[in-house]
C-alpha cells in the first residue's frame, strides 16, 4: 500500500490529449498578440502580422493593416498608424488609418487625423484633428457609435433655426414657433 | 447652415468646440470632413504668458495648424467666443478668415447675460432643426456680452445673415464670409503691390 502511494507521487500527472491541444491553442493565441510594455521605448517602423498592444513609447510608423492596434493608458505613440481597428486610451500624435474602426477612449489624448469607416469618441476625450468617414453610398457601413450615453441634456430649439435656416427660400420649411420638444 | 452643405458635394467644417460623436456623425452624413479644434480646452492648457495679445498669433499657429490649401465651408464657433478676449477673437478670425471659402457660413452663439458658466456648453446636433446642450453649469465668470457691432469689428469679412435670440439668453448669429469684401481687399492689396487684378469667380461652397 505504501509503495503504491510512492509510485503515484513520483508518477507525473496524466493529461488528456484534448487538454493538451486546448492549452496549446491558448498558447498560440497568446503568442499571436504582441505587446510593448510600459518600460519599452521603440524608435522606428513596426510591421507584422498580429495584433499589437502598446503600453510604452513608440516613435516612427506602425503598419499592421490586417490587425488591431491598441494604445493603453500608459502608451505614448508619435507615429502614423495603419491597422484594421485602432483603439486609443493613451497619447497619440499622428494620423490613424483604420480599415474598420477607430475608438478614442475617454482617457485618450489624440492629436492627428482619423480616417476610418467608423469612428467612436468617448465624451471627455481630448482630440484635435479632422475626421473622415466613408459614406454609405460608397458601399461601406459608416456609423459613429458614442461609447457612452450623452449627459442629461436640455433640448434647445432656436426660434428661427440658424442651423436649419427655416424660412429661407431654399429650405422649404416655414419658420416654426418655439415649442419645447416632447421628451420620452 | 446645414442646408448650405448638400451631401452631393464634399465640404469641410471646422468645429471650435469639443469632440462630440453625435456631431461628427451628423456632419459626416452630409459628406463633410470635420476638423475638431476644441479651442477652449487647448487655450486653457497653455500658460498665461503664451496667451498674451502679442503671442496669440504664434499660439494659434501652433494650436490650429492649417495646411496651405486647407479651406472650410462652415465654421461652428458655438459659444466659444464668449470665452475669448476681443483681441483673441480678432487674432482667431484673422487666422481663419483666409481659410474660409467665399460664402462660408459661421455659427456663433454669444450670451446676453451678465454671467456665464466657467466653460463653454457642449452643443449636440440632434437633427437639422434641433440642438441640445448639457445642463448649464452655475454662472462663474463675467460675460463679455458681445454685440453684433463687436462681432463685425472682430470678424472682418463676415456679415450677419440671420440672428435669433433664444429663450436662454443666447444670441445666435449666422454669418457669411463676404466674398465681395474679401475680393475687394485682395484686389486692393494687389493694386498697391502693382500686380494686375484677376477676375474672380465665386461659387457657393466651392473655389
Amino acid at each position: 500500500m505504501w509503495n503504491k502511494r510512492e509510485d503515484e507521487s513520483v508518477r507525473p500527472p496524466t493529461t488528456t490529449p484534448q487538454a493538451a491541444q486546448a492549452s496549446g491553442a491558448v498558447a498560440a493565441r497568446r503568442e499571436a498578440h504582441a505587446g510593448i510594455g510600459p518600460a519599452i521605448s521603440i524608435v522606428g517602423d513596426i510591421t507584422g502580422d498580429e495584433d499589437l498592444t502598446i503600453l510604452g513609447k513608440v516613435k516612427g510608423k506602425i503598419d499592421l493593416p490586417r490587425h488591431d492596434v491598441t494604445v493603453g493608458e500608459s502608451g505614448k505613440v508619435d507615429a502614423d498608424v495603419h491597422a484594421k481597428v485602432v483603439s486609443v486610451a493613451g497619447e497619440v500624435r499622428g494620423n490613424l488609418f483604420a480599415a474598420e474602426q477607430i475608438l478614442i477612449r475617454r482617457t485618450a489624448t489624440m492629436l492627428g487625423n482619423l480616417t476610418a469607416p467608423r469612428v467612436g469618441l468617448e465624451d471627455g476625450c481630448c482630440f484635435r484633428g479632422s475626421v473622415e468617414m466613408e459614406t454609405p453610398e460608397k458601399g461601406r457601413a459608416a456609423s459613429v457609435q458614442p461609447a457612452r450615453a450623452p449627459a442629461a441634456t436640455l433640448p434647445i430649439k432656436p426660434s428661427g433655426g440658424s442651423l436649419q435656416a427655416a424660412g429661407s427660400p431654399g429650405s422649404g420649411m416655414p419658420a416654426k414657433p418655439e415649442v419645447p420638444p416632447v421628451r420620452p | 447652415m446645414l442646408d448650405s452643405l448638400p451631401p452631393e458635394s464634399r465640404h469641410a467644417v471646422l468645429d471650435l468646440g469639443p469632440p462630440l460623436a453625435c456631431n461628427i456623425k451628423i456632419l459626416s452624413g452630409l459628406s463633410c470632413r470635420v476638423r475638431i479644434a476644441d479651442l477652449h480646452r487647448s487655450l486653457s492648457a497653455e500658460s498665461l504668458e503664451s496667451r498674451q495679445p502679442e503671442a496669440m498669433g504664434a499660439l494659434l499657429e501652433r494650436l490650429l495648424p492649417l495646411a496651405p490649401d486647407e479651406r472650410f465651408d462652415a465654421l461652428l464657433a458655438w459659444d466659444v467666443l464668449d470665452y475669448l478676449r476681443p483681441d483673441q477673437v480678432s487674432s482667431l478670425m484673422a487666422r481663419l478668415a483666409p481659410a474660409c471659402r467665399p460664402g462660408a457660413l459661421a455659427l456663433v452663439m454669444v450670451s446676453t447675460r451678465r454671467q456665464i458658466p466657467a466653460r463653454p456648453a457642449r452643443y449636440r446636433i440632434v437633427d437639422r432643426e434641433t440642438l441640445s446642450c448639457d445642463d448649464p453649469l452655475a454662472p462663474a465668470r463675467t460675460c463679455p456680452q458681445y454685440t453684433q457691432l463687436d462681432l463685425a469689428r472682430m470678424m472682418p469679412g463676415f456679415s450677419v445673415r440671420r440672428s435669433f435670440l433664444l429663450r436662454n439668453g443666447i444670441q445666435e448669429y449666422l454669418l457669411a464670409h463676404d466674398a465681395e469684401a474679401g475680393a475687394a481687399r485682395v484686389q486692393g492689396a494687389r493694386a498697391a503691390s502693382g500686380v494686375a487684378s484677376e477676375r474672380t469667380w465665386f461659387r457657393r461652397g466651392r473655389r
